[in-house]
C-alpha cells in the first residue's frame, strides 16, 4: 500500500493546506510540510530494495474491461523523480514561508503547490500510461492555478492561459500517442510496454505514436518552438517558478522521453527528431539568455537552454549520453532551484528583477551574493560543482555521434558555442547584479533577507558543491538505478569524477569559459547587434492565432446553433427518423408471429380519448391554458393506460410527475404571452406535419413490430432475483434502489444538479410582471382565497401520511422514495399556491440547497457502507427481524437509499418551484423586477 | 347478502355519477353546470368506494379501510375545487340564462 | 349478477368519461373546461376502483388515491392561474 500512499498523502497534505487559514503562518507552513516529509520518509524506507535492482509494483483494478488499472510502480528513474520532487518541494514550501507577503494567501498557494506535487508524483510512479497522462493533465491544471495565483494581474493570467493552451495542447497529443501506443502492445501497462520494444519498433503505427508522444514532451518541456509559454509564465511567485522549472513541471516533459526510452527510442526518426529539437532549443535559449534584463527571464531562457541540452543527451545515440542525461536532470534541478530562490530574495529585498537597475548588491547582502554566485557558477560548468561534471560528460558525448554524417564535427562546436552563452550569462547573473557599479534608484533599500529565507539555498548549493567534488558518494547509487531504469537493464561502464585528465571535453570547458567570459566583456556590441534584430513577440503571435482559431470555432457554432428551438428540434427529429426507420425497411413483415389480444371497449375508449387529449393539445397551443388542460388528459390516460396493464409504479410516477410539470408548465406560463402568435408559413407548418407524421408512423411501427414478436428481456432475471436478491418482492423498485442503484445514484444527483442551475439562473432574473391577463382583465385582488387556505392546510398532514404510506410499501409494493418524494413536494406545493412564499418562508426555514446535500450524501454514504462489510459498492444489505405484537419486519439499507432518494426529490422538486414562485413573492404586480 | 348490497351501492354510484356528467353537458350555463359534477359526482364517488370497502372487506381478509381515504379526500376538496372554479368563473364574468339565481349577490371583487 | 352489475357500471363510467370528453372540446369558457377535467379525474377514480374491484385486487388503490389528491392540486393551481395569474406568490 506504500507507493498508493505516496500521491495520497501529498493529496491529503493539499486538502490540510486549504484549511489552515486561520493558522499563523509557521503553523501553516508546519502542517503544510508535514505531508511531504511522511511521503519522503516512505520513499526512504523504500529506497534501499531499489537501489538493489528491485521494481517495487502496486496495482488495484479499477475498470479491467478497458484495461486501466490503479497502477504504481517504483523503479530507479521514479525513485530519483520522487526524490527530487519531494526534498525541492519541501524547500520551496519552507521558502515561501519568507517569500510571500501578508496580502498574499499562505493556504492558497499551500493547497496548490500541493496539488501539484500530487500529479508530478502521479506522473512519476504511474504503472499505466492512461493513469499517468491523467496525473500529466493534472500537472496542467494545476500549474496553470499557480501561475495565476496573483490573478488580479494580466499578465499572470496571460501566462497561465498560454501555459494551459500549450501544455494542455500537448496533453492531447500526448493522450492520442499513448493510445496508439496501448493499441500497438495490447495493454496499457506500462511494464508490458517497455518490454514490447521490438513490437513497437515494427508496428506502421510507430512513427505517428511517436511523434505524438514527442508532441507531448516537448510541449511540457518548452521545446522549441513550444518554448514560449515558459518566459510567460514568470508571471508566477517565484517559489512556483523555483518549483515548476526546476524539479517538476518542465522535467515531466524529459522524465516522458526518460520513460519510453527503453521503447520508443533506438531508431533513426528519435534520433533525429529529438537531437535536433534538442540541440535548436538548447542554442536558441542560451543566445536569448544572455539579452534578458529580467532576472527571472534570464533564468527562464536558461532553463529552456538547459531543457535542450537534456533533450540533445537522449537524443544522441549512446548509453552514456542517456546516463548524462539523468544525471543533468539532477544538476539543473539542485542550481536552477536555487537561482530562482535567490532571484526572489533579490526581488524581495529590492523590489525589483531589472538587471540595468541592480548593480553592487555584494556590499547590501553579501552573504546571499556567495549563495546565488556559487549557484551560478554551477550553471556555468565551472569545476568543482556539479553542473560542470554533466556538461562535461554532454561535451564527451558530443563527440561520439555520428548526427550529420560527415558534418558530425559540428555539434561539438555548436555545443561549446551554447556553453560559452551559458558562461556568459551566468557571468551576467553574477557580475551584473553583485558588482559593475551602484544600484540605480531601487524601490526598496536592500538588505540581507530574514535568516531562514536562505536555508533552502544553502542547502541546495551545498548539494551542488557535494556533488560537484565527490559526486560518487552523493550520486553513484541512485544514478546506476535510474540509468538500469532508462536503458533497460544494461548499464555501460560509466565513471562520475572530477578529474578525467587533460582531454577534449576538458579542452572544450575551457573553451566555453573563456569564450563566455570573452562574450561577456563584449557585450555591449552584443546587444547593439541583438536590438537590430527584427522582434519576434511571441505572446502577440499567440494571442492572434488564439483570437484566429476561437472566432473561426465560433462562426461554426453560431452556423449550427443559431438558437433557434424549433430548428433544434427538427433536426433532432429528423436524425431520429432517419436511424429509427431504417430497420424497419430492412425487415420484410411488420408484424410478426405473435397473435394479436381481441380489442375490447375499454381499450378502445381509452385509446380514443389518449389520441382526442393529444389531437386537442396540438389543435389549441395558440390558447396555452386550454392547450395545459389537454395535456392533463393525456396524463391522466397514459396514467390509467399504465393502470390497466398492470404497471401500477409506473402509473404512480406518472401521475405525480403530470402534475409538477403542469405547475411548473403555469408557473413559466405566467412571464409567457398568453396566445402563441401564427407567424410559421403555410410550408412550415406543412414541413412539421410531415415530420411528426413521419416520426409517428415510424414509431407506432416500430411498437407494432416490437409487441408481435417474442420478446425475450432480461426480466425473468429480476423477477427471479428481486427477493432474494435484494428483499423485496417490488422487483421495480428493487431495481432502482438495488440492481440499478448506481443509475439511480446518477439520477439523484443529475436531479440535484439541475435544481442549482434553475436556482442559480433565476436568482437577480429580471422579468416582466404582467399586470392583467391575455383578455385585459386585471388580476383578482384576493390573494390567497380562505377556504383554500384553510382546508390546504388540514390536508397537509394527510398528503404527508399518504407520501409515508407510499414510502415505506415501496420495496415490496407499488411505491418508493421517487413517488413518495413528488408527493410530499406536491404537499408542500399546494401550502405554496394557498399561502404564498412569504407564509411558508415563516415557518418552513429550510434551505432546501441543504436537503439535496443530505439527501445524495445519504444515497453515497449508504453506498459506500458496504465497503466497510467488505462488499462492492452499494450491495445491499437486509434482514428479518421478528418483533413482537407487530410481526415480521424487514429492515434493508435499501431503504436508508431510499431516504436519500426520497429527500433529494423533495427537496430538488421544492427548490426549482420555490424559486420560481420567489421571482415575484415581493414584487407589487406591473413592475420590473430588477 | 353482500353481493346484493354491493351492486345496489355500485348501481346507485353509478347513476350519480352519469347523473353528474349528463348534467355537465345538459346545463345551460356555467353556474348550472358546476352542479352535476361537484354535488352528484361526488355523492357517487362515495357510494362507489363504500361498495368497494364492502366488496374487499368481504372478499380479502380483514376489514378494508382504506377506501375511506379516497372518500375523505373527495369530500373535503370537492367543495375547494368548487369554490374555486366558480371564483375564476365570476372573475371572467361568465355569462348566464335569467333563470339562475344569486346572481346579484355576487358582489364585483375587481 | 354481480359482473352485470359491474359491466353496467362500467359503461355509465365509461359514457360519463365520453360525457366529460365532449364538455373538455365545446367548453366554451375555460372554467368549463377546468371543470370538465376536474370531473374527468374523480370519473378516472372510479374507473380505476371499479378495475380493481372487478380484477378482485386492491394494488391499483395508491393510483386512485393519487388521482384524487393531484387532481385536486392541479384543479386549484389552474384556477389560481385564471384569478392571478401567478400561482405561487
Amino acid at each position: 500500500m506504500t507507493l498508493l500512499w505516496i500521491p495520497l498523502i501529498s493529496l491529503l497534505g493539499s486538502i490540510i493546506s486549504s484549511m489552515t487559514g486561520k493558522l499563523t503562518r509557521n503553523q501553516s507552513t508546519g502542517l503544510t510540510l508535514l505531508m511531504p516529509v511522511i511521503a519522503l520518509l516512505m520513499t526512504i524506507n523504500l529506497a534501499p530494495a531499489v537501489f538493489a535492482g528491485d521494481v517495487i509494483r502496486e496495482t488495484f483494478t479499477w475498470i479491467p474491461l478497458l484495461g486501466i488499472d490503479i497502477a504504481f510502480r517504483l523503479d530507479g528513474l521514479a525513485l530519483l523523480f520522487v526524490f527530487m520532487i519531494l526534498v525541492i518541494g519541501i524547500l520551496v514550501i519552507f521558502y515561501a514561508r519568507y517569500y510571500l507577503s501578508s496580502n498574499d494567501s499562505m493556504p492558497k498557494l499551500y493547497a496548490y503547490l500541493m496539488l501539484f506535487m500530487t500529479a508530478m508524483l502521479g506522473i512519476v510512479i504511474s504503472n499505466n500510461v492512461i493513469q499517468l497522462w491523467f496525473f500529466w493533465e493534472l500537472t496542467s491544471i494545476s500549474s496553470f492555478l499557480l501561475i495565476s495565483y496573483w490573478w488580479h494581474k494580466s499578465e499572470a493570467r496571460e501566462g497561465a492561459i498560454m501555459a494551459l493552451t500549450v501544455t494542455g495542447a500537448g496533453g492531447l497529443a500526448l493522450l492520442a500517442g499513448l493510445l496508439l501506443l496501448g493499441d500497438i502492445v495490447g495493454s496499457y501497462n506500462l511494464d508490458v510496454i517497455l518490454a514490447s520494444r521490438d513490437i513497437i519498433h515494427a508496428h506502421a503505427w510507430y512513427e505517428v505514436t511517436l511523434i505524438l508522444i514527442l508532441l507531448g514532451a516537448f510541449t511540457k518541456s518548452a521545446q522549441f518552438p513550444f518554448h514560449f509559454w515558459l518566459p510567460h509564465a514568470m508571471a508566477a511567485p517565484t517559489p512556483v517558478s523555483a518549483y515548476l522549472h526546476s524539479a517538476t513541471m518542465v522535467k515531466a516533459g524529459v522524465f516522458l522521453l526518460a520513460r519510453f526510452y527503453p521503447a520508443l527510442a533506438g531508431t533513426d526518426i528519435w534520433f533525429i527528431i529529438v537531437s535536433f529539437t534538442g540541440l535548436a532549443t538548447l542554442l536558441f535559449g542560451a543566445y536569448v539568455a544572455l539579452f534578458k534584463h529580467d532576472l527571472k527571464g534570464l533564468l527562464a531562457y536558461s532553463t529552456i537552454s538547459h531543457l535542450g541540452l537534456i533533450t540533445l543527451l537522449f537524443g544522441l545515440d549512446t548509453k552514456l549520453a542517456a546516463v548524462a542525461a539523468i544525471f543533468h536532470i539532477i544538476n539543473h534541478a539542485t542550481f536552477k532551484a536555487s537561482l530562482f530562490m535567490a532571484t526572489g530574495i533579490i526581488d524581495h529585498e529590492t523590489g525589483t528583477r531589472d538587471m540595468r537597475k541592480l548593480n553592487g548588491l555584494w556590499r547590501f547582502m553579501p552573504y546571499t551574493a556567495t549563495l546565488a554566485m556559487v549557484a551560478a557558477a554551477s550553471m556555468a560548468g565551472v569545476p568543482l560543482l556539479n553542473g560542470f561534471l554533466s556538461k562535461e560528460m554532454f561535451f564527451a558525448e558530443t563527440l561520439h555521434q555520428q548526427l550529420l554524417g560527415s558534418m558530425s564535427w559540428l555539434i561539438p562546436i555548436l555545443a561549446t558555442i551554447a556553453g560559452a552563452f551559458a558562461v556568459a550569462y551566468s557571468a551576467r547573473f553574477i557580475h551584473d547584479v553583485f558588482f559593475n557599479g551602484d544600484p540605480i534608484d531601487l524601490p526598496k533599500q536592500p538588505s540581507e533577507p530574514p535568516r531562514y529565507m536562505r536555508v533552502p539555498i544553502e542547502v541546495l548549493v551545498a548539494l551542488c558543491l557535494v556533488v560537484g567534488v565527490v559526486p560518487n558518494f552523493i550520486v553513484d547509487d541512485i544514478l546506476t538505478a535510474a540509468s538500469v531504469a532508462v536503458l533497460g537493464g544494461v548499464v555501460p561502464e560509466f565513471k562520475v569524477a572530477l578529474w578525467h585528465g587533460f582531454n577534449l571535453p576538458l579542452m572544450m570547458s575551457a573553451i566555453a569559459v573563456s569564450g563566455g567570459l570573452l562574450l561577456y566583456t563584449q557585450r555591449r556590441h552584443l546587444f547593439k547587434f541583438h536590438d537590430s534584430l527584427p522582434s519576434l513577440n511571441a505572446k502577440k503571435a499567440f494571442d492572434k492565432i488564439l483570437f484566429a482559431v476561437m472566432k473561426w470555432s465560433e462562426g461554426k457554432i453560431n452556423a449550427i446553433e443559431n438558437g433557434s428551438l424549433q430548428r433544434y428540434i427538427t433536426l433532432m427529429l429528423l436524425v431520429v427518423l432517419l436511424f429509427a426507420s431504417w430497420p424497419l425497411f430492412e425487415m420484410s413483415h411488420l408484424g410478426g408471429e405473435k397473435q394479436l389480444t381481441p380489442i375490447d371497449v375499454h381499450n378502445a375508449m381509452g385509446a380514443a380519448l389518449l389520441m382526442i387529449g393529444a389531437f386537442s393539445t396540438v389543435i389549441w397551443y395558440h390558447s396555452r391554458v386550454i392547450s395545459l388542460l389537454m395535456l392533463s388528459v393525456v396524463g391522466l390516460m397514459v396514467s390509467i393506460a399504465f393502470t390497466r396493464f398492470s404497471a401500477p409504479d409506473l402509473a404512480l410516477t406518472q401521475l405525480t410527475v403530470e402534475v409538477v410539470t403542469v405547475i411548473l408548465l403555469m408557473l413559466a406560463l405566467f412571464f409567457l404571452p398568453q396566445h402563441s402568435p401564427r407567424e410559421s408559413s403555410s410550408m412550415r407548418v406543412l414541413r412539421d406535419i410531415g415530420i411528426s407524421t413521419g416520426l409517428g408512423i415510424v414509431i407506432a411501427s416500430i411498437c407494432y413490430a416490437l409487441v408481435t414478436r417474442p420478446l425475450d428481456s432480461i426480466s425473468e432475471f429480476f423477477l427471479a432475483n428481486a427477493k432474494t436478491g435484494g428483499g423485496g418482492t417490488n422487483v421495480v423498485n428493487v431495481i432502482l434502489v438495488d440492481f440499478r442503484g448506481f443509475d439511480t445514484l446518477g439520477e439523484i444527483c443529475v436531479l440535484g444538479i439541475a435544481a442549482l442551475g434553475i436556482y442559480k439562473l433565476l436568482a437577480n432574473l429580471p422579468l416582466l410582471i404582467p399586470d392583467r391577463d391575455s383578455e385585459g382583465r386585471p388580476w383578482a385582488k384576493e390573494r390567497y382565497p380562505m377556504l383554500l387556505a384553510s382546508i390546504s392546510q388540514s390536508l397537509l398532514p394527510l398528503a404527508l401520511l399518504v407520501s409515508f404510506y407510499i414510502f415505506l410499501r415501496g420495496h415490496n409494493l407499488p411505491g418508493g422514495g421517487f413517488i413518495a418524494g413528488l408527493v410530499t413536494a406536491v404537499a408542500f406545493i399546494l401550502q405554496y399556491i394557498a399561502h404564498g412564499s412569504n407564509w411558508i418562508a415563516e415557518r418552513l426555514t429550510i434551505n432546501y440547497r441543504k436537503i439535496i446535500a443530505a439527501g445524495i450524501a445519504i444515497a453515497l454514504f449508504t453506498g459506500v457502507g458496504s465497503w466497510f462489510f467488505g462488499r462492492p459498492f452499494m450491495t445491499t444489505w437486509f434482514e428479518y427481524f421478528d418483533i413482537p405484537l407487530i410481526g415480521e419486519i424487514e429492515l434493508a439499507s435499501a431503504l436508508i437509499f431510499d431516504i436519500g432518494v426520497y429527500i433529494t426529490v423533495v427537496g430538488s422538486t421544492l427548490m426549482i418551484l420555490a424559486s420560481l414562485g420567489q421571482l415575484t413573492a415581493d414584487e407589487p404586480k406591473g413592475e420590473v423586477k430588477i | 347478502m353482500f353481493e346484493w348490497i354491493i351492486s345496489i351501492l355500485l348501481l346507485i354510484g353509478g347513476c350519480f355519477i352519469l347523473v353528474g356528467s349528463i348534467g355537465l353537458v345538459k346545463m345551460p350555463d356555467f353556474y348550472m353546470r358546476l352542479h352535476g359534477p361537484t354535488k352528484a359526482t361526488t355523492l357517487g364517488m362515495a357510494s362507489l368506494l363504500t361498495a368497494a370497502m364492502v366488496f374487499f372487506s368481504t372478499t380479502q381478509a380483514g376489514l378494508s379501510i382504506k377506501e375511506i381515504l379516497i372518500s375523505l379526500f373527495l369530500l373535503l376538496t370537492a367543495p375547494i375545487s368548487g369554490y374555486m372554479m366558480i371564483k375564476s368563473a365570476i372573475h371572467h364574468k361568465l355569462d348566464c340564462i335569467e333563470r339562475t339565481k344569486g346572481i346579484d349577490n355576487i358582489e364585483d371583487d375587481v | 349478477m354481480l359482473e352485470t352489475v359491474m359491466l353496467i357500471v362500467f359503461a355509465m363510467v365509461g359514457v360519463s368519461l365520453l360525457l366529460n370528453v365532449w364538455r373538455l372540446l365545446v367548453g366554451p369558457s375555460v372554467p368549463d373546461r377546468i371543470l370538465a377535467l376536474d370531473t374527468m379525474y374523480i370519473n378516472s377514480i372510479a374507473l380505476i376502483i371499479l378495475y380493481g374491484m372487478s380484477m378482485g385486487t386492491t394494488l391499483y388503490f395508491e393510483a386512485a388515491l393519487l388521482i384524487a389528491m393531484l387532481g385536486f392540486v392541479s384543479t386549484v393551481a389552474v384556477c389560481k392561474y385564471l384569478l392571478r395569474g401567478d400561482i405561487i406568490e
